[in-house]
């Protein structure tokens, strides 16, 4: 959306400031004590000189799907590997479940199941083998590890394939049985590095509709690094987007659209000036802004929701102009994160 | 939230332990390759470095120089040795690898000491070794038959078992340690290779301590190197015919098994927080 220029989106206040935390999470069981689960405080990461994180703060409710959304490079690993105890903070604080991610890591690794971005399967064992193996990492009872083997595979659909070698399994298979070897002990918190980078639409389907099944089920609360947007929308409640370190937008992935002009409606002028049209509008005190593409075509962004195409047809007809052409458009999350992206880089 | 019951950690995590153990062998099981490399090792150096060579240093009046061995007996437990040296070293190195590359990151990510992960993978390298070392011990006393190698007794082939472990405990430290050390991946397996080579030829594993009394620095060098010790000991309780007296080949070894170990396990769990 080339023609959102920065100054037409800024919200009112014209700070970045203004757009955090847009709107509460929808709460999905109304009643439920809704705990953080996970807790991150001015947290920062550096790794010699280079700031991965810098000074982030975020919290993920019980039972919620979070994402975390940036561009690659933008420290969302760094983040997933600090919530997981495999990376120190440098500075600041993290806690999963209430467990200091520093200080108790034993009981931070007891509540979390983590999917990997890169292979972290055996490729030269089977996909039982695979399973049986993380689960003895447990010191568990022969009987309930097998149980947990036997249940998460058929979970994921690989029961067919448990014995066979996991270099023969197709990406989505490996993948499934990444996300099973995540959820093998029924964690609380399942954290998701990017999990369905390389995979075919069906593939990304069936794993986004698991990580939903198993969010509503079992109440498990989710946090999803991921650099796919639509994943990202079609997935969490809430979302931060994360550029260089920093997070520079939070809220729920509507609000986020809306922030940057929900409201935009694109239509061409076919009867009557299109200079006296815009003079028209631009007096309405609904317009955050208009502008022209030629051609009697114009690109309108309004400030109230409640204004839409009936309106300006109605206006248009009352005042003699015709339309002949006219369309809402909706940004999509893309948009969003490149709109804030750009903006944070500038700003940086 | 449902009360979470704190599971106090094990001093002995058994379970995780013969996990990894179980692992390292599968994966050996696994990749026919290494399997063929194992059983080929012993074959090529006994064969065809040992059988040659033995025709260089016939038996007879030359036997006195090598502690009363044949030369072909006297280089099987330097070429056990090696298989000591190189295998412990590699799976020292190995195991900061594994973290580097991410295959063990799931295994990380569990509530399991980073100790007993490196003790598992570290049995399971132990008992790949040790079966090459009965191999390598097999094919010597057939081809002994011709050659004259002969073990002196059943228990100085147990005490020689015993030795051999703790020399490769010894290694898999200094492996460790060396990957600690190294920082950058690339080419890091040629550095490692320059340092076992000079290791294990200056230990007299193919040719008597004695023998190069007459060059300065090269002969000095063998009394500072670990290995020295090790092969010493090997042929000592498999053959009697030890150069050093076995008391300090013990010593020297249970020394730097436990210097190396300590040093190693350190830069490990430091690792694991960043």
């Amino acid at each position: 959306m080339a023609i959102l220029t920065t100054e037409h989106l800024a919200p009112d206040s014209g700070e970045l400031k203004a757009i955090n935390d847009l709107g509460a999470p929808p709460l999905l069981t109304p009643g439920k004590d809704r705990t953080p689960m996970i807790a991150i405080s001015n947290m920062s990461k550096k790794f010699g000189n280079v700031t991965a994180v810098d000074a982030i703060s975020f919290e993920v409710l019980e039972g919620e799907i979070f994402g975390l959304v940036g561009l690659n490079g933008a420290g969302k690993t760094t983040t997933m590997l600090i919530l997981s105890s495999l990376l120190n903070p440098t500075s600041g604080s993290a806690s999963v479940c209430g467990y200091d991610v520093m200080k108790e890591k034993d009981s931070v690794r007891r509540s979390i199941g983590f999917v990997f971005e890169e292979e972290a399967v055996d490729i030269y064992l089977t996909g039982r083998q695979n399973l049986d193996f993380a689960a003895r990492m447990y010191s568990l009872s022969r009987q309930e590890r097998e149980q947990m083997v036997a249940s998460v595979l058929k979970t994921v659909g690989l029961e067919q394939h448990a014995n066979s070698k996991v270099r023969n399994y197709s990406g989505g298979m490996l993948r499934r049985l990444e996300i099973a070897r995540g959820m093998l002990t029924s964690p609380r918190v399942l954290l998701l590095d990017e999990p369905t980078i390389g995979l075919d639409v069906q593939t990304r389907r069936y794993v986004w509709d698991y990580i939903r099944r198993t969010n509503r089920e079992m109440g498990v609360t989710a946090l999803l690094a991921t650099s796919y947007l639509d994943e990202a929308d079609y997935l969490c409640n809430r979302i931060a987007i994360l550029h260089e370190g920093r997070i520079i937008a939070t809220g729920t992935p509507e609000a986020l659209k809306a922030s940057i002009g929900e409201n935009l409606i694109i239509f061409k002028l076919s009867k009557g000036s299109p200079e006296q049209f815009a003079g028209l509008l631009q007096d309405m005190p609904w317009t955050k802004s208009l502008e022209s593409r030629g051609n009697g075509t114009f690109a309108l962004s309004l400030k109230d929701k409640s204004i839409g195409i009936p309106q300006i047809v109605r206006m248009a007809r009352t005042h003699g102009f015709g339309i002949s052409f006219i369309q809402s458009s909706m940004p999509s999350l893309n948009d969003v994160l490149l709109h804030y992206t750009e903006k944070g880089t500038k700003g940086a | 939230m449902e009360t979470k019951t704190v599971k106090q950690k094990p001093l002995f995590e058994g379970e995780p332990i013969y996990s990894m153990w179980l692992r390292e062998l599968l994966r050996f099981i696994a990749m026919p390759s290494r399997i063929l490399a194992t059983f080929a090792s012993p074959f090529t150096w006994l064969v065809l470095l040992g059988v040659p060579l033995s025709q260089v240093f016939p038996t007879g009046d030359i036997q006195s120089m090598f502690g009363g061995l044949t030369f072909f007996a006297f280089i099987v437990p330097g070429v056990l040795s090696m298989g000591l040296l190189f295998g412990g070293t590699n799976s020292g190195v190995t195991v900061l690898w594994d973290k580097e590359f991410g295959f063990l990151k799931e295994v990380m990510v569990a509530p399991v000491r980073r100790t007993s992960l490196m003790i598992g993978r570290s049995l399971g390298a132990l008992t790949i070794a040790l079966i090459q070392a009965v191999v390598t011990i097999a094919v010597a006393l057939v081809l002994g038959i011709w050659l004259g190698f002969r073990i002196i007794s059943i228990a100085g082939f147990i005490l020689a078992v015993c030795f051999m472990i703790i020399t490769f405990f010894a290694f898999v430290g200094f492996g460790l340690t060396l990957g600690a050390m190294i920082e950058e991946t690339e080419g890091f397996m040629t550095i490692i290779r320059m340092i076992e080579f000079p290791m294990f030829f200056l230990s007299g594993a193919l040719l008597p301590l004695n023998m190069i009394e007459g060059i300065p620095v090269l002969y000095q060098l063998q009394f500072i190197n670990p290995l020295t010790y090790g092969v010493d000991g090997i042929r000592g309780f498999l053959t009697g015919a030890n150069f050093l007296p076995l008391w300090l080949d013990i010593t020297v070894i249970v020394a730097f098994a436990l210097l190396f170990l300590f040093l190693g396990a350190y830069k490990f769990s430091r690792m694991e927080v960043d």
